[in-house]
């Protein structure tokens, strides 16, 4: 027996495996019995083994540091978090509604402007954000859908409500490691899925590939697929290539592709060149097209844009989607779902604070040691304060930053993340997590059951990004009769 | 299905840097194996080696003298030496992580695996008491990843071009071996009539071809007979008609292979009308310098017809 679960406490934090008063959750129960079953020498023998197979497997991610590329294995945790089905349900409907409006929303912004018009979302908040693209204004993809895919982060607050923190609409990344992580429980805890019916996960690429498809603008029974990658040396790479061999699709750099006279995409191959009709792009906006944007872009394919608006490719997700991504948008979205679906939220929003209201900012300058504070359009937890955790002279620069552009900075209350037992140091602690699901959107609504769990391996920490030392787990949602 | 310009080049380089890897490994372990045979002050030097790579120009950026320690780690361990084991590994592995999308999971796996063997333990396999296990621990495995292809990988583009990587890689070892062996051995006066047998029998322990030369020809190794097995017989995987022949035919269902078959036929002829066992040693170097040019423009012609990155 594992003496540390006897002392686990999660505090005030709401734990996603044990209650307040020290008992497995219904749907955990079994999980949390046979981890507390192990020996302190089995449980490390079985994250020895978990990290053996993810270097075995290959599973990295790069991270940028001190100028060069560095490959690392991929932090994994070895306890699931467990999530009953019943919960997850209603989650999932609500993910869904929200992708169908902010798909409306950015379809609306590029072409009737409607919402703007109707003084819903002050026009300037979405035209001058710098990830308005004006290049693809008047531009209808099929079905009206532009983010197909979208990676929206969800956190619990100390009730175990879920709350939506961002959605990730331009090249939302972590998908592959949603399916590795359960490919090493598998091979790990094996026992754990004998009594089990945990919701599969796998069929996340022919999802993705079927989406794609729907897309074509040519009716072919096997339309060619391309996932656009910016390289090797990009963070995400390892993803790009799991998702092209996934679907049968082709990985290729923008040196692989090449818009013809005729406004076609073509592949360079060793038969010659091929049309291409559908683009899973992994590389931002700023870099898809040297005509259009960037001109010093080397990563991109030079008249993809012009291909796109001429209708002879499809390209996922769609230039300018990102304009429903900035976290001044954000707050502005359960206002989109009532007016594109005239539904109501499903799922609560975290309550933003915008610093280009004058309230607003006031009320941020006087409370930056209770808020987080984000810039509008980062991502990767990049350039984030969170004010219980920082220094006063930390608060002071965003004070002074929040000042000189406040159409760059958003404010919430400092969450009460959710915690998991998590295997830290041959001990069992708690330790902070979100989730990442995807949802898919082309014909049809798509929602990976669970999601991406990222976990922030330092004590008390909340940011969870991998990218700054966080870690992850296999998320189950799990059929239960209680 | 057709396949991206790019990934047929990574993919053609990951073979031949697998077989580079392979290949080198078996020279050194029969040349170690050897060594310990020869009397002292008769064996050719350590400087063979890195002759036959055709490394001598970047050996000597790195080291002086051409002593065992300094060979060994220069072909084992050395991160730099493009010719070496080491470097040749992480290049396959850098291949292969470009183009998992097209491979069986698996051998990403073992690539990856081997990789990461090479890296910790290369170091420390340069004295001979560890330098068996490291050479015959990357041959098996090579031959482990190769067996994969052959028993897991469809018939398509991928699986020709990985071929003729292979095949090209070893057609150009052999010639290597065999020039540089006769170099060493045809071009000294001194008589060594004990030693010589030896020599060349390593030759043909490094490129597998002991026992069938044996079984075809007799127990005693004698040079022109060495030379003609491993330059035509057909049925020797090692032997340069074996692999032009292997070339030709993944050649064949190819589009725009004309050119590319021209030289490859070039050299067929040329190898069926020469005959080693009546040549003189002048004769044979100028013979495996032509071969070699050919092998060299053949390489080109397959890369300007299948990898080039200029179409339009």
């Amino acid at each position: 027996m594992n003496n540390s679960w006897k002392s686990y406490d999660a505090g005030p934090f709401f734990d996603e495996l044990i209650t307040g008063s020290g008992q497995a959750r219904v749907a955990a129960r079994r999980v949390v019995k046979l981890l507390q079953s192990l020996s302190d020498e089995d449980m490390a023998s079985r994250r020895a083994a978990a990290e053996l197979a993810i270097r075995e497997m290959g599973i990295s991610f790069t991270i940028y540091s001190e100028g060069r590329n560095i490959d690392r294995a991929w932090p994994f945790d070895i306890i699931p978090r467990v999530i009953p089905a019943r919960d997850w349900a209603s989650v999932s409907l609500g993910l869904a509604q929200r992708s169908r409006a902010l798909n409306c929303f950015i379809d609306d912004i590029y072409n009737k402007q409607s919402i703007l018009a109707a003084g819903i979302v002050p026009a300037e908040f979405v035209l001058d954000s710098g990830n308005y693209k004006p290049q693809c204004a008047g531009v209808s993809p099929r079905y009206g859908a532009w983010a197909h895919v979208c990676g929206t982060d969800l956190v619990r607050d100390k009730n175990g409500k879920f709350y939506v923190l961002e959605d990730n609409l331009r090249v939302p990344s972590g998908v592959s490691y949603m399916l590795e992580n359960r490919e090493i429980t598998k091979r790990v805890l094996p026992e754990l899925f004998e009594n089990y019916s945990i919701q599969p996960v796998d069929d996340y690429p022919s999802k993705l590939h079927s989406t794609l498809a729907s897309l074509s603008p040519r009716m072919l029974r096997r339309p060619c697929i391309v996932v656009l990658t910016p390289g090797i040396y990009n963070s995400a790479y390892f993803e790009h290539a799991f998702l092209a061999q996934r679907m049968g699709a082709e990985l290729v750099e923008g040196s692989d592709l090449f818009v013809g006279e005729d406004n076609c995409v073509y592949m360079r191959t060793v038969d010659g060149p091929v049309r291409v009709d559908v683009v899973y792009r992994r590389i931002d906006d700023e870099f898809l097209d040297r005509e259009v944007f960037r001109e010093d872009s080397t990563l991109g394919v030079p008249g993809i844009m012009r291909a796109w608006k001429a209708g002879h490719v499809a390209i996922a997700n769609a230039p300018g989607a990102g304009v429903a991504d900035d976290k001044v948008v954000y707050a502005f979205v359960p206002q989109m779902i009532h007016y594109y679906l005239n539904e109501k939220p499903l799922l609560a929003s975290v309550k933003t604070y915008l610093c280009v209201n004058q309230r607003d900012r006031e009320y941020v300058l006087a409370n930056l040691d209770k808020l987080v504070v984000k810039p509008a359009n980062e991502s990767g937890g990049y350039g984030l304060m969170v004010g219980p955790h920082a220094t006063k002279a930390k608060r002071a620069e965003f004070a002074k930053l929040i000042e000189q552009n406040p159409r760059n900075y958003i404010a919430q209350p400092t969450l009460a993340l959710s915690t998991a037992p998590t295997y830290i140091d041959g001990t069992v602690a708690p330790r902070h997590l979100d989730l990442r699901p995807f949802i898919l959107q082309g014909k049809e609504t798509w929602v990976t059951p669970g999601g991406l769990t990222r976990v922030a391996l330092a004590k008390g920490s909340l940011v969870v990004n991998s990218s700054q030392g966080g870690g992850s787990k296999d998320t189950w949602i799990v059929e239960s009769n209680r | 299905m057709t396949m991206l310009s790019r990934v047929a080049d990574r993919l053609f380089w990951m073979a031949r840097y697998l077989e580079r890897a392979e290949d080198t490994s078996r020279l050194v372990h029969a040349y170690t194996h050897l060594v310990m045979d020869i009397p002292k002050g008769s064996e050719p030097g350590w400087d063979i080696l890195v002759r036959i790579l055709d490394a001598e120009t970047n050996y000597a950026e790195h080291y002086r003298v051409y002593n065992e320690h300094h060979v060994m780690k220069f072909l084992i361990a050395d991160q730099d030496n493009v010719s070496g084991i080491l470097r040749s590994i992480r290049a396959a592995r850098e291949n292969v992580r470009t183009t998992r999308d097209v491979l069986p999971s698996e051998i990403w796996e073992h690539v990856n695996e081997l990789y990461l063997y090479a890296q910790e333990t290369a170091e420390k396999c340069i004295g001979r008491r560890n330098r068996y296990q490291f050479l015959e621990t990357v041959i098996e495995r090579c031959q482990m990843i190769n067996g994969m292809v052959i028993s897991t990988l469809p018939r398509g583009h991928a699986y020709r071009f990985i071929k003729l990587g292979h095949l090209l890689e070893r057609a150009d070892m052999t010639t290597r071996v065999i020039d540089v062996g006769a170099a060493a051995l045809l071009g000294d006066e001194r008589l060594r009539s004990t030693v010589d047998p030896l020599i060349w029998a390593s030759l043909l322990k490094s490129l597998s071809a002991m026992g069938a030369y044996r079984r075809e020809i007799g127990p005693q190794v004698e040079a022109g007979a060495m030379v003609d097995f491993v330059l035509r017989e057909s049925t020797l995987p090692r032997s340069v008609k074996f692999c032009l022949n292997g070339i030709r035919k993944e050649l064949l269902p190819l589009s725009n292979n004309k050119d590319a078959l021209r030289l490859v036929n070039k050299a067929r002829r040329k190898l069926s009308l020469f005959d080693p066992q009546l040549c003189s040693r002048e004769e044979l170097h100028i013979f495996i310098d032509q071969l070699q040019l050919i092998l060299t423009r053949l390489y080109g012609s397959i890369d300007r017809t299948w990898f080039m990155k200029d179409q339009k």
